[in-house]
Protein backbone atom coordinates (compact mmCIF):
# COMPACT_ATOMS: atom_id res chain seq x y z
CA UNK A 1 0.00 0.00 0.00
CA UNK A 2 2.81 2.32 -0.98
CA UNK A 3 0.60 5.19 -2.17
CA UNK A 4 -1.62 5.23 0.84
CA UNK A 5 1.04 5.06 3.52
CA UNK A 6 4.57 5.65 2.26
CA UNK A 7 5.99 5.63 5.78
CA UNK A 8 4.54 2.24 6.49
CA UNK A 9 7.10 0.39 4.41
CA UNK A 10 10.54 -0.95 5.31
CA UNK A 11 12.96 1.93 4.89
CA UNK A 12 11.39 4.46 7.21
CA UNK A 13 9.50 2.24 9.60
CA UNK A 14 12.12 2.51 12.31
CA UNK A 15 11.82 6.31 12.14
CA UNK A 16 8.28 6.00 13.42
CA UNK A 17 9.66 5.59 16.93
CA UNK A 18 9.91 9.06 18.46
CA UNK A 19 12.89 8.03 20.57
CA UNK A 20 14.79 7.00 17.44
CA UNK A 21 13.99 10.35 15.84
CA UNK A 22 15.11 12.17 18.98
CA UNK A 23 18.41 10.27 19.07
CA UNK A 24 19.11 10.96 15.39
CA UNK A 25 18.30 14.65 15.79
CA UNK A 26 20.61 14.78 18.79
CA UNK A 27 23.44 13.04 16.94
CA UNK A 28 23.17 15.40 13.99
CA UNK A 29 23.21 18.36 16.35
CA UNK A 30 26.34 17.11 18.13
CA UNK A 31 28.11 16.63 14.79
CA UNK A 32 27.67 20.30 13.90
CA UNK A 33 27.78 21.80 17.41
CA UNK A 34 31.31 20.48 18.03
CA UNK A 35 33.16 22.27 15.19
CA UNK A 36 30.92 25.35 15.25
CA UNK A 37 31.15 25.56 19.04
CA UNK A 38 34.96 25.43 18.92
CA UNK A 39 35.18 28.13 16.27
CA UNK A 40 32.79 30.34 18.20
CA UNK A 41 34.65 29.90 21.46
CA UNK A 42 37.97 30.63 19.71
CA UNK A 43 36.56 33.76 18.11
CA UNK A 44 34.65 34.78 21.22
CA UNK A 45 31.36 34.63 19.37
CA UNK A 46 29.48 32.45 21.84
CA UNK A 47 27.54 35.49 23.00
CA UNK A 48 26.41 36.08 19.42
CA UNK A 49 24.73 32.66 19.30
CA UNK A 50 23.02 33.52 22.58
CA UNK A 51 21.79 36.79 21.10
CA UNK A 52 20.51 35.13 17.95
CA UNK A 53 18.87 32.48 20.08
CA UNK A 54 16.99 35.02 22.21
CA UNK A 55 16.01 37.04 19.18
CA UNK A 56 14.81 33.82 17.54
CA UNK A 57 11.67 34.04 19.69
CA UNK A 58 10.78 37.09 17.62
CA UNK A 59 11.38 35.00 14.50
CA UNK A 60 9.08 32.26 15.75
CA UNK A 61 6.37 34.82 16.48
CA UNK A 62 6.75 36.42 13.06
CA UNK A 63 6.74 33.04 11.36
CA UNK A 64 3.49 32.08 13.06
CA UNK A 65 1.88 35.46 12.40
CA UNK A 66 2.76 35.25 8.71
CA UNK A 67 1.80 31.58 8.70
CA UNK A 68 5.12 30.25 7.48
CA UNK A 69 7.29 27.64 9.17
CA UNK A 70 8.73 29.18 12.38
CA UNK A 71 12.23 28.15 11.30
CA UNK A 72 12.03 30.56 8.34
CA UNK A 73 10.99 33.36 10.65
CA UNK A 74 13.96 32.54 12.89
CA UNK A 75 16.36 32.39 9.98
CA UNK A 76 15.09 35.70 8.62
CA UNK A 77 15.54 37.47 11.96
CA UNK A 78 18.96 35.88 12.55
CA UNK A 79 20.21 36.85 9.09
CA UNK A 80 18.87 40.38 9.51
CA UNK A 81 20.81 40.69 12.76
CA UNK A 82 24.09 39.35 11.39
CA UNK A 83 23.84 41.54 8.27
CA UNK A 84 23.34 44.64 10.41
CA UNK A 85 26.10 43.62 12.81
CA UNK A 86 28.58 43.08 10.01
CA UNK A 87 27.75 46.59 8.78
CA UNK A 88 28.34 48.33 12.09
CA UNK A 89 31.37 46.40 13.32
CA UNK A 90 34.75 47.24 11.92
CA UNK A 91 37.46 44.74 11.14
CA UNK A 92 39.32 44.77 14.42
CA UNK A 93 36.73 45.49 17.04
CA UNK A 94 34.92 42.62 18.65
CA UNK A 95 31.15 42.72 18.76
CA UNK A 96 30.10 45.02 21.53
CA UNK A 97 28.48 43.31 24.49
CA UNK A 98 26.11 46.20 24.92
CA UNK A 99 24.86 46.01 21.35
CA UNK A 100 24.37 42.27 21.61
CA UNK A 101 22.57 42.54 24.95
CA UNK A 102 20.15 45.12 23.54
CA UNK A 103 19.38 43.02 20.47
CA UNK A 104 19.13 39.87 22.52
CA UNK A 105 16.64 41.10 25.07
CA UNK A 106 14.63 43.24 22.72
CA UNK A 107 14.26 40.21 20.48
CA UNK A 108 13.17 38.03 23.35
CA UNK A 109 10.76 40.61 24.79
CA UNK A 110 9.25 41.50 21.41
CA UNK A 111 8.97 37.84 20.55
CA UNK A 112 7.12 37.01 23.75
CA UNK A 113 4.64 39.82 23.05
CA UNK A 114 4.14 38.58 19.49
CA UNK A 115 3.63 35.02 20.62
CA UNK A 116 1.16 36.28 23.24
CA UNK A 117 -0.95 37.82 20.47
CA UNK A 118 -1.45 34.41 18.91
CA UNK A 119 -4.19 32.03 20.03
CA UNK A 120 -2.81 30.02 22.94
CA UNK A 121 -3.07 26.62 21.25
CA UNK A 122 -0.99 27.56 18.19
CA UNK A 123 2.25 27.84 20.02
CA UNK A 124 4.05 25.99 22.79
CA UNK A 125 6.26 28.68 24.30
CA UNK A 126 8.08 26.26 26.56
CA UNK A 127 9.13 24.11 23.62
CA UNK A 128 10.50 27.19 21.87
CA UNK A 129 12.45 28.35 24.91
CA UNK A 130 13.80 25.02 26.14
CA UNK A 131 13.56 22.62 23.24
CA UNK A 132 11.44 19.64 22.54
CA UNK A 133 13.68 16.89 21.25
CA UNK A 134 11.15 14.11 21.78
CA UNK A 135 8.70 15.87 19.45
CA UNK A 136 11.12 15.80 16.51
CA UNK A 137 9.30 15.05 13.26
CA UNK A 138 10.69 13.54 10.08
CA UNK A 139 10.49 16.99 8.47
CA UNK A 140 12.59 18.38 11.32
CA UNK A 141 15.14 15.63 10.74
CA UNK A 142 15.39 16.43 7.05
CA UNK A 143 15.89 20.16 7.74
CA UNK A 144 18.49 19.41 10.39
CA UNK A 145 20.38 16.97 8.19
CA UNK A 146 20.44 19.16 5.08
CA UNK A 147 21.62 22.22 7.02
CA UNK A 148 24.24 20.26 8.91
CA UNK A 149 25.68 18.71 5.75
CA UNK A 150 25.81 22.16 4.17
CA UNK A 151 27.52 23.68 7.22
CA UNK A 152 30.02 20.81 7.49
CA UNK A 153 30.87 21.19 3.83
CA UNK A 154 31.56 24.92 4.21
CA UNK A 155 33.55 24.25 7.38
CA UNK A 156 35.79 21.63 5.75
CA UNK A 157 36.27 23.79 2.69
CA UNK A 158 37.37 26.84 4.70
CA UNK A 159 38.85 25.20 7.78
CA UNK A 160 42.35 26.58 7.33
CA UNK A 161 41.10 30.14 6.96
CA UNK A 162 38.74 29.78 9.91
CA UNK A 163 41.56 28.55 12.12
CA UNK A 164 43.97 31.24 10.93
CA UNK A 165 41.42 34.00 11.56
CA UNK A 166 40.71 32.53 14.99
CA UNK A 167 44.39 32.59 15.90
CA UNK A 168 45.02 36.16 14.84
CA UNK A 169 43.05 38.38 12.52
CA UNK A 170 46.02 40.64 11.93
CA UNK A 171 48.31 37.84 10.80
CA UNK A 172 45.61 36.19 8.70
CA UNK A 173 44.83 39.49 7.00
CA UNK A 174 48.48 40.24 6.31
CA UNK A 175 48.98 36.80 4.84
CA UNK A 176 46.26 37.14 2.28
CA UNK A 177 43.17 35.78 4.00
CA UNK A 178 40.16 38.00 3.50
CA UNK A 179 39.25 38.30 7.14
CA UNK A 180 36.05 40.26 6.65
CA UNK A 181 34.68 37.70 4.22
CA UNK A 182 35.58 34.82 6.51
CA UNK A 183 33.98 36.65 9.43
CA UNK A 184 30.80 37.31 7.49
CA UNK A 185 30.60 33.71 6.34
CA UNK A 186 30.98 32.68 9.95
CA UNK A 187 28.08 34.95 11.01
CA UNK A 188 25.77 33.50 8.39
CA UNK A 189 26.71 29.99 9.47
CA UNK A 190 25.88 30.87 13.07
CA UNK A 191 22.48 32.19 11.98
CA UNK A 192 21.77 28.91 10.20
CA UNK A 193 23.04 26.91 13.14
CA UNK A 194 20.79 28.72 15.61
CA UNK A 195 17.73 28.23 13.43
CA UNK A 196 18.41 24.52 13.27
CA UNK A 197 19.49 23.88 16.86
CA UNK A 198 16.44 25.68 18.20
CA UNK A 199 14.27 22.58 17.86
CA UNK A 200 16.55 20.43 19.96
CA UNK A 201 17.95 22.82 22.53
CA UNK A 202 15.39 25.59 22.75
CA UNK A 203 16.40 29.14 21.95
CA UNK A 204 17.64 29.94 25.43
CA UNK A 205 20.03 27.02 25.68
CA UNK A 206 21.71 26.90 22.26
CA UNK A 207 24.81 28.73 23.42
CA UNK A 208 25.24 26.28 26.30
CA UNK A 209 25.55 23.35 23.91
CA UNK A 210 28.13 25.28 21.89
CA UNK A 211 30.21 26.36 24.86
CA UNK A 212 30.13 23.71 27.59
CA UNK A 213 31.39 20.57 25.77
CA UNK A 214 33.98 22.80 24.07
CA UNK A 215 35.24 24.06 27.40
CA UNK A 216 35.63 20.50 28.69
CA UNK A 217 37.56 19.56 25.56
CA UNK A 218 39.84 22.58 25.85
CA UNK A 219 41.15 21.34 29.19
CA UNK A 220 43.31 18.70 27.59
CA UNK A 221 43.36 19.23 23.82
CA UNK A 222 46.67 19.89 22.10
CA UNK A 223 45.50 20.94 18.65
CA UNK A 224 42.43 22.66 17.17
CA UNK A 225 41.18 19.49 15.45
CA UNK A 226 41.66 17.43 18.58
CA UNK A 227 39.55 19.96 20.46
CA UNK A 228 36.74 19.61 17.90
CA UNK A 229 36.84 15.84 18.16
CA UNK A 230 36.87 15.76 21.95
CA UNK A 231 34.05 18.34 22.04
CA UNK A 232 32.05 15.92 19.93
CA UNK A 233 32.66 13.14 22.44
CA UNK A 234 31.54 15.39 25.30
CA UNK A 235 28.53 16.42 23.22
CA UNK A 236 27.58 12.76 22.85
CA UNK A 237 27.90 12.28 26.60
CA UNK A 238 25.67 15.26 27.27
CA UNK A 239 23.16 14.05 24.71
CA UNK A 240 23.04 10.57 26.26
CA UNK A 241 22.49 12.10 29.69
CA UNK A 242 19.88 14.49 28.35
CA UNK A 243 17.86 11.89 26.47
CA UNK A 244 17.97 9.50 29.38
CA UNK A 245 16.81 12.21 31.77
CA UNK A 246 14.15 13.30 29.35
CA UNK A 247 12.84 9.82 28.57
CA UNK A 248 13.11 8.26 32.03
CA UNK A 249 12.26 11.17 34.30
CA UNK A 250 10.32 13.39 31.94
CA UNK A 251 12.79 16.26 32.29
CA UNK A 252 12.79 18.78 29.52
CA UNK A 253 15.36 17.76 26.95
CA UNK A 254 17.29 20.99 26.48
CA UNK A 255 17.82 21.61 30.20
CA UNK A 256 18.67 17.93 30.78
CA UNK A 257 21.37 18.06 28.06
CA UNK A 258 22.83 21.26 29.48
CA UNK A 259 22.96 19.92 33.03
CA UNK A 260 24.60 16.71 31.80
CA UNK A 261 27.18 18.72 29.86
CA UNK A 262 28.01 20.78 32.94
CA UNK A 263 28.30 17.69 35.14
CA UNK A 264 30.77 16.24 32.63
CA UNK A 265 32.70 19.52 32.68
CA UNK A 266 32.91 19.51 36.47
CA UNK A 267 34.01 15.89 36.44
CA UNK A 268 36.71 16.68 33.88
CA UNK A 269 37.85 19.69 35.86
CA UNK A 270 38.19 17.53 38.95
CA UNK A 271 40.18 14.89 37.10
CA UNK A 272 42.50 17.29 35.24
CA UNK A 273 43.13 19.26 38.42
CA UNK A 274 44.28 16.15 40.25
CA UNK A 275 46.58 15.18 37.36
CA UNK A 276 47.69 18.69 36.47
CA UNK A 277 51.39 18.21 37.34
CA UNK A 278 51.64 15.41 34.78
CA UNK A 279 49.93 17.26 31.99
CA UNK A 280 52.26 20.12 31.28
CA UNK B 1 77.19 48.90 -5.57
CA UNK B 2 73.59 50.10 -5.49
CA UNK B 3 71.34 47.79 -3.43
CA UNK B 4 68.29 46.39 -5.19
CA UNK B 5 65.31 48.68 -4.79
CA UNK B 6 62.28 46.84 -3.37
CA UNK B 7 59.77 49.56 -2.54
CA UNK B 8 59.52 53.15 -3.67
CA UNK B 9 56.88 55.30 -2.01
CA UNK B 10 56.20 58.77 -3.33
CA UNK B 11 54.10 61.53 -1.79
CA UNK B 12 51.94 59.24 0.34
CA UNK B 13 49.11 61.03 2.11
CA UNK B 14 46.16 59.69 4.02
CA UNK B 15 43.23 61.55 5.52
CA UNK B 16 40.62 59.82 7.64
CA UNK B 17 37.61 62.05 8.12
CA UNK B 18 39.07 65.41 8.95
CA UNK B 19 42.20 63.99 10.47
CA UNK B 20 45.38 64.06 8.44
CA UNK B 21 47.17 60.81 9.29
CA UNK B 22 50.01 61.00 6.80
CA UNK B 23 51.20 63.99 4.82
CA UNK B 24 53.40 63.69 1.75
CA UNK B 25 55.73 60.87 2.74
CA UNK B 26 58.39 59.63 0.33
CA UNK B 27 61.01 56.96 0.94
CA UNK B 28 62.65 53.91 -0.54
CA UNK B 29 63.35 50.45 0.84
CA UNK B 30 66.33 48.51 -0.49
CA UNK B 31 67.39 44.91 -0.16
CA UNK B 32 69.43 44.05 2.92
CA UNK B 33 68.80 47.42 4.51
CA UNK B 34 67.11 48.03 7.82
CA UNK B 35 64.82 51.03 7.84
CA UNK B 36 63.46 52.22 11.14
CA UNK B 37 60.39 54.40 11.52
CA UNK B 38 60.44 56.41 14.73
CA UNK B 39 57.98 58.98 15.96
CA UNK B 40 55.66 59.84 18.83
CA UNK B 41 52.34 58.11 19.50
CA UNK B 42 49.81 58.83 16.79
CA UNK B 43 52.50 59.82 14.30
CA UNK B 44 51.11 57.39 11.73
CA UNK B 45 53.84 54.76 12.02
CA UNK B 46 51.58 51.73 11.91
CA UNK B 47 49.47 53.30 9.17
CA UNK B 48 52.56 53.78 7.06
CA UNK B 49 53.64 50.17 7.48
CA UNK B 50 50.14 49.04 6.58
CA UNK B 51 50.36 50.97 3.33
CA UNK B 52 53.64 49.24 2.55
CA UNK B 53 52.02 45.88 3.40
CA UNK B 54 49.05 46.51 1.21
CA UNK B 55 46.63 46.37 4.14
CA UNK B 56 45.53 49.96 3.54
CA UNK B 57 44.61 50.98 0.02
CA UNK B 58 42.75 54.30 0.19
CA UNK B 59 45.79 56.57 0.27
CA UNK B 60 46.97 59.28 -2.10
CA UNK B 61 50.34 59.20 -3.76
CA UNK B 62 51.94 56.14 -5.22
CA UNK B 63 53.80 53.11 -4.04
CA UNK B 64 55.78 50.83 -6.32
CA UNK B 65 56.77 47.38 -5.18
CA UNK B 66 59.20 45.06 -6.87
CA UNK B 67 57.09 42.58 -8.89
CA UNK B 68 56.46 39.43 -6.83
CA UNK B 69 57.64 41.08 -3.61
CA UNK B 70 57.12 38.72 -0.69
CA UNK B 71 56.44 40.32 2.66
CA UNK B 72 56.63 38.82 6.14
CA UNK B 73 54.69 40.80 8.72
CA UNK B 74 54.76 40.97 12.49
CA UNK B 75 51.87 43.18 13.63
CA UNK B 76 52.18 45.45 16.63
CA UNK B 77 49.42 43.93 18.67
CA UNK B 78 49.23 40.26 18.10
CA UNK B 79 46.37 38.96 20.05
CA UNK B 80 47.14 35.27 19.81
CA UNK B 81 44.14 33.32 20.86
CA UNK B 82 44.66 31.59 24.20
CA UNK B 83 41.38 29.72 23.96
CA UNK B 84 42.67 27.55 21.16
CA UNK B 85 45.05 24.67 21.78
CA UNK B 86 47.85 25.34 19.33
CA UNK B 87 51.47 24.22 19.22
CA UNK B 88 54.24 26.54 18.09
CA UNK B 89 54.83 24.21 15.17
CA UNK B 90 51.21 24.53 14.11
CA UNK B 91 51.29 28.31 14.50
CA UNK B 92 54.04 28.40 11.89
CA UNK B 93 51.96 26.26 9.56
CA UNK B 94 48.79 28.36 9.74
CA UNK B 95 48.88 29.82 6.27
CA UNK B 96 52.12 28.42 4.84
CA UNK B 97 53.11 24.81 4.47
CA UNK B 98 56.82 24.93 5.30
CA UNK B 99 58.94 21.79 5.16
CA UNK B 100 60.25 20.43 8.46
CA UNK B 101 63.68 21.78 7.60
CA UNK B 102 62.39 25.28 6.89
CA UNK B 103 60.41 25.23 10.10
CA UNK B 104 63.36 24.12 12.22
CA UNK B 105 65.67 26.62 10.52
CA UNK B 106 63.25 29.47 11.14
CA UNK B 107 62.88 28.63 14.83
CA UNK B 108 66.62 28.13 15.24
CA UNK B 109 67.29 31.50 13.66
CA UNK B 110 65.44 33.29 16.42
CA UNK B 111 66.81 30.92 19.07
CA UNK B 112 63.50 29.28 19.93
CA UNK B 113 63.95 25.79 18.44
CA UNK B 114 63.27 24.35 21.90
CA UNK B 115 59.74 25.79 21.85
CA UNK B 116 58.61 23.83 18.80
CA UNK B 117 56.28 21.45 20.60
CA UNK B 118 55.11 23.89 23.26
CA UNK B 119 51.58 25.25 23.39
CA UNK B 120 51.38 28.86 22.25
CA UNK B 121 49.28 29.84 25.27
CA UNK B 122 52.10 28.80 27.62
CA UNK B 123 54.67 31.14 26.03
CA UNK B 124 55.91 34.33 27.65
CA UNK B 125 55.52 37.53 25.69
CA UNK B 126 59.19 37.55 24.75
CA UNK B 127 59.07 33.93 23.58
CA UNK B 128 55.95 34.62 21.55
CA UNK B 129 57.57 37.60 19.85
CA UNK B 130 60.54 35.46 18.83
CA UNK B 131 58.30 32.71 17.53
CA UNK B 132 56.34 35.25 15.51
CA UNK B 133 59.58 36.75 14.25
CA UNK B 134 60.59 33.26 13.11
CA UNK B 135 57.22 33.04 11.39
CA UNK B 136 57.88 36.15 9.30
CA UNK B 137 60.96 34.49 7.80
CA UNK B 138 59.00 31.58 6.29
CA UNK B 139 58.29 31.74 2.59
CA UNK B 140 61.58 33.53 1.75
CA UNK B 141 60.41 37.08 2.24
CA UNK B 142 62.08 39.96 0.39
CA UNK B 143 60.85 42.37 3.02
CA UNK B 144 60.05 41.86 6.68
CA UNK B 145 57.79 44.43 8.31
CA UNK B 146 58.04 44.51 12.10
CA UNK B 147 55.72 46.81 14.00
CA UNK B 148 57.24 47.37 17.44
CA UNK B 149 58.66 43.88 17.73
CA UNK B 150 59.93 44.45 21.25
CA UNK B 151 56.79 45.72 22.95
CA UNK B 152 56.47 43.72 26.16
CA UNK B 153 60.05 42.45 26.03
CA UNK B 154 62.53 43.40 28.77
CA UNK B 155 65.55 45.57 27.99
CA UNK B 156 68.16 42.85 27.62
CA UNK B 157 65.66 40.89 25.53
CA UNK B 158 65.16 43.98 23.36
CA UNK B 159 68.85 44.33 22.68
CA UNK B 160 69.08 40.68 21.67
CA UNK B 161 65.95 41.05 19.55
CA UNK B 162 67.49 43.86 17.53
CA UNK B 163 70.68 41.83 17.11
CA UNK B 164 68.55 38.93 15.84
CA UNK B 165 66.83 41.22 13.37
CA UNK B 166 70.25 42.32 12.12
CA UNK B 167 71.30 38.68 11.75
CA UNK B 168 68.11 37.81 9.90
CA UNK B 169 68.80 40.62 7.48
CA UNK B 170 72.32 39.30 6.89
CA UNK B 171 71.21 35.69 6.40
CA UNK B 172 68.07 36.25 4.37
CA UNK B 173 69.33 39.32 2.52
CA UNK B 174 65.90 40.84 2.96
CA UNK B 175 64.92 44.42 3.63
CA UNK B 176 63.54 45.17 7.08
CA UNK B 177 61.03 47.88 7.88
CA UNK B 178 60.93 48.38 11.61
CA UNK B 179 58.68 50.52 13.77
CA UNK B 180 60.19 51.36 17.09
CA UNK B 181 59.88 53.45 20.20
CA UNK B 182 63.25 52.32 21.44
CA UNK B 183 65.26 54.95 19.64
CA UNK B 184 68.51 54.33 21.38
CA UNK B 185 68.46 50.54 21.18
CA UNK B 186 67.49 50.31 17.58
CA UNK B 187 69.94 52.77 16.16
CA UNK B 188 73.03 50.61 16.01
CA UNK B 189 71.30 48.15 13.68
CA UNK B 190 69.71 50.72 11.41
CA UNK B 191 70.75 51.85 7.94
CA UNK B 192 68.01 54.43 7.43
CA UNK B 193 65.79 56.28 9.86
CA UNK B 194 62.44 57.80 8.99
CA UNK B 195 61.43 60.25 11.67
CA UNK B 196 57.68 60.55 11.36
CA UNK B 197 55.12 62.89 12.83
CA UNK B 198 52.32 62.84 10.25
CA UNK B 199 54.87 64.36 7.87
CA UNK B 200 58.40 63.11 7.44
CA UNK B 201 60.38 65.30 9.85
CA UNK B 202 63.70 64.04 8.65
CA UNK B 203 65.28 60.91 7.31
CA UNK B 204 68.70 59.48 6.69
CA UNK B 205 71.51 57.86 8.63
CA UNK B 206 70.92 57.51 12.38
CA UNK B 207 73.73 59.93 13.28
CA UNK B 208 72.45 62.68 10.99
CA UNK B 209 68.82 62.23 12.04
CA UNK B 210 69.72 62.44 15.69
CA UNK B 211 71.19 65.92 15.13
CA UNK B 212 68.28 67.21 13.06
CA UNK B 213 66.39 70.13 14.68
CA UNK B 214 62.96 68.54 14.09
CA UNK B 215 64.14 65.32 15.69
CA UNK B 216 65.46 67.23 18.68
CA UNK B 217 62.19 69.10 18.96
CA UNK B 218 60.28 65.83 19.05
CA UNK B 219 62.47 63.74 21.29
CA UNK B 220 64.75 66.19 23.08
CA UNK B 221 68.49 66.47 23.50
CA UNK B 222 68.59 63.58 25.93
CA UNK B 223 67.38 61.06 23.35
CA UNK B 224 69.91 62.41 20.91
CA UNK B 225 72.71 61.99 23.42
CA UNK B 226 71.74 58.41 24.13
CA UNK B 227 71.84 57.64 20.41
CA UNK B 228 75.28 59.14 20.19
CA UNK B 229 76.31 56.82 22.99
CA UNK B 230 74.76 53.89 21.25
CA UNK B 231 76.16 54.39 17.82
CA UNK B 232 79.65 54.64 19.23
CA UNK B 233 79.71 52.29 22.23
CA UNK B 234 77.46 49.39 21.53
CA UNK B 235 78.42 47.47 24.62
CA UNK B 236 77.44 50.06 27.22
CA UNK B 237 74.06 48.54 27.84
CA UNK B 238 73.70 50.01 31.29
CA UNK B 239 73.28 53.51 29.86
CA UNK B 240 70.20 52.41 28.05
CA UNK B 241 67.76 54.68 29.81
CA UNK B 242 69.64 57.76 28.69
CA UNK B 243 69.28 59.23 32.14
CA UNK B 244 72.11 60.78 34.09
CA UNK B 245 74.38 58.35 35.85
CA UNK B 246 73.33 56.81 39.13
CA UNK B 247 69.73 56.29 38.02
CA UNK B 248 69.86 52.69 37.04
CA UNK B 249 66.69 50.78 37.35
CA UNK B 250 66.19 47.10 36.79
Amino acid sequence: MFLVNPRGIGMTEWLDDFVVRAVIAGLIMVAIAAPMGCLMVWQRLAFLSDTLGHAAVMGVGLGLLLQVQPIFGVLAVALLIVFSLSRVTSFNTALSETTLAIISHTGLAGGIILVGLLPAHTVNLEAILFGDLLATTIDDLVTLLVTTVLLLFVLLHNWRSFVAVSVSREIAQAEGIEVRKVQFLMYIMIALLVAVMMKVMGVLLIAAMLVIPTTSARLFSRSPEQMVFISGVYGLGALAGGITGSFQFDWQTGPAIVVSATLLLLLTLGVTRSFKPHLE
Amino acid sequence: MQAELLVRARHLSLTLGKRQILDDISFELSRAEITTIIGPNGAGKTTLTNIVNGLIGNFEGEIERMPGLRIGYLPQKVYVNTLMPLSVERLLQLTYSPTDQELDRALAQTEVAYLKQRQVRSLSEGELKRVLLARTTLGQPDLIVLDEPTAGVDVSGEIRMYQLIGELRDQLQCAVLLVSHDLHLVMSQTDQVLCLNQHLCCSGLPESVSQHPEYLALFGQQASDSIAIYTHHHDHEHDVSGESSGHRHD
